[in-house]
């Protein structure tokens, strides 16, 4: 059982405060969703999790252990896996190339074949030729085989059909059914909250809704009004 | 006739050498996106702590061996700088900062070694390998283009053929995704710079006592190997070290001509010109359309 642990983080970006103490949990087992409007700060904080963005206070623990002033490849060492928004696969590489960068000793490849199948007849194809479904396939499928603990995913749908969308929402049931800790931002707030557990709502770079994803479902316009801020209005 | 051929061969030496410069500036534009302007003031400091060794009476070959070591530990250092201020820079921002290194390189390299005094650079390799056409071609020659050639070799293999080189690529094509799957991107940039650092070096000693062995002069030699690396596009190791050997060859062959001779050395600009203007003719097509 992995925990992640996000205690009252700040992120800065260019020294402007974007994140303002934020605190959430992603648990083995569970997709804990993270939603908001454009420019609440998901994006950051997600940065300031992996380490591309230097934190500028607070803690972030990955199973007891203080990870917030490690740079970005020893936080993935040390279990947490990022998958960029916009799809950053390495162009110039294969996608089998694209795997094997990432595979770890304790993984195989046969795992991210398991999970997208559609990869297998492309093993040979150059990344920057596949279309953006089998892209962003690829980008989740390789950080699957750096054997995370703790799986960041930002705005996976963004641009894609959503036949393939709703594709890429199963396998990533499918992970955290099989013990992984996600926390996945995405703009798809519906179909986000049906695969999630626990959601989080971010407004102006701070939490401002926590509970569980079925409840939040259930009130649209609760969600609206927390997208929006409307109580203040 | 023959004094063309005989200089042709006698610039396969610098042909070389320019080869190797230039396949080692494509390495590290690829693998660590700079454009290295001191390629060749690394190796000239490596070079010239061989010089102060084998002046202070240490023998030939251990002196070698330190002063590829200084060279590996100068690229190191200008690589430290680079990977740990200048890693998220634009392409042109680390090019200006690798000029203002050479700069800073040159004018403490000139403070140390006293300028313009006299220096014994040992010759590593003396002597003719064979003769081509009638023409002695020396050992420096065959060694400095064999060396540019295994460079080049070795670097399509370990790019190609080893989990260090699928990693370096992957850091060429996005260094920050390539680090948040657990690649160890500060160290490989360090083993590039390096690694860059220890040929050049070896390189400048074998065409050290054929050109003026002074730390200016040495250093601007980034100018050909510069122009050689663009004639592979900053891409192609073969192209790259094609051009680097026709550069010193058309070089050797310009100082029979009484009335250019004098010009040879703004022949790497005509080469940069050339290349840059070939490179541009399919814009400039597109936009007489």
């Amino acid at each position: 059982m992995s925990r992640f642990v996000i205690s009252d983080l700040s992120v800065n970006r260019a020294e402007l405060p974007v994140v303002s103490k934020v605190s959430l949990v992603a648990e083995s087992g569970a997709i804990s969703v993270l939603l908001g409007a454009n420019g609440a700060g998901k994006t950051t904080l997600l940065e300031g999790l992996s380490g591309i963005i230097p934190v500028a206070g607070g803690r972030i623990e990955l199973d007891g252990r203080e990870i917030h002033k490690a740079r970005p490849g020893l936080r993935s060492r040390e279990g947490l896996a990022h998958v960029e928004q916009g799809r950053t696969v390495f162009r110039q590489l294969t996608t089998e190339e694209n795997l094997k960068v990432g595979l770890s000793r304790e993984a195989e490849m046969a795992q991210a074949y398991d999970l997208f199948p559609e990869l297998v007849q492309r093993r040979a194809v150059r990344a920057g030729l596949l279309s953006g479904g089998e892209q962003q396939m690829l980008v989740i499928a390789r950080a699957l085989l750096t054997r995370p603990k703790v799986l960041l995913i930002d705005e996976m749908s963004a641009g894609l059909a959503p036949v393939i969308v709703t594709r890429l929402m199963n396998a990533v049931r499918r992970l955290a059914d099989e013990g992984l800790a996600i926390l996945l931002v995405e703009q798809f707030a519906a179909l986000a909250l049906s695969i999630g557990d626990r959601a989080y709502v971010m407004r102006r770079g701070r939490i401002v809704h926590d509970g569980e994803c079925k409840a939040l479902a259930r009130t649209p316009d609760e969600l609206h009004r927390l997208y929006l801020g409307t109580e203040a209005a | 006739m023959d004094a063309l051929l005989t200089s042709a061969v006698a610039g396969l030496t610098a042909g070389g050498t320019y080869a190797l410069l230039g396949v080692c500036a494509v390495f590290t534009y690829r693998l660590v996106s700079v454009v290295n302007f001191t390629g060749a003031a690394i190796g000239t400091a490596g070079t010239f702590a061989l010089i102060a060794l084998t002046e202070a009476g240490y023998p030939t070959w251990p002196s070698v061996l330190a002063g590829i070591l200084v060279g590996t530990f100068v690229g190191v250092a200008i690589g430290t700088i680079m990977t740990r201020w200048f890693a998220e820079s634009s392409a042109s921002t680390k090019a200006a900062v690798t000029v203002a290194l050479l700069v800073g390189l040159i004018a403490v390299g000139l403070r140390l070694t006293g300028g313009q005094h006299p220096h014994v650079m040992p010759e590593l390799f003396p002597g003719s390998a064979f003769r081509l056409a009638g023409v002695e071609v020396t050992i420096a020659s065959v060694l400095t283009i064999g060396l540019a050639v295994l460079f080049t070799v070795l670097s399509d293999l370990f790019l190609n053929r080893t989990r260090v080189g699928l990693h370096l690529r992957a850091l060429s094509d996005r260094p920050m995704a390539a680090e948040l799957l657990g690649v160890k991107v500060q160290l490989l940039s360090l083993l590039v710079w390096g690694l860059t650092g220890a040929f050049t070096t070896f390189a400048l000693m074998i065409i050290a006592p054929q050109r003026s062995p002074n730390f200016m002069t040495l250093s601007l030699l980034v100018v050909p190997a510069l122009a050689a690396a663009l004639v592979g596009l900053f891409r192609s190791f073969w192209l790259t070290l094609a051009g680097g050997i026709l550069l010193g060859v058309i070089e050797g062959m310009a100082s029979t001509v009484d009335s250019i001779s004098q010009y040879r050395s703004a022949i790497p600009f005509l080469v940069v010109l050339a290349v840059l203007l070939w490179s541009q003719r399919e814009a400039r097509w597109d936009d007489a359309r």
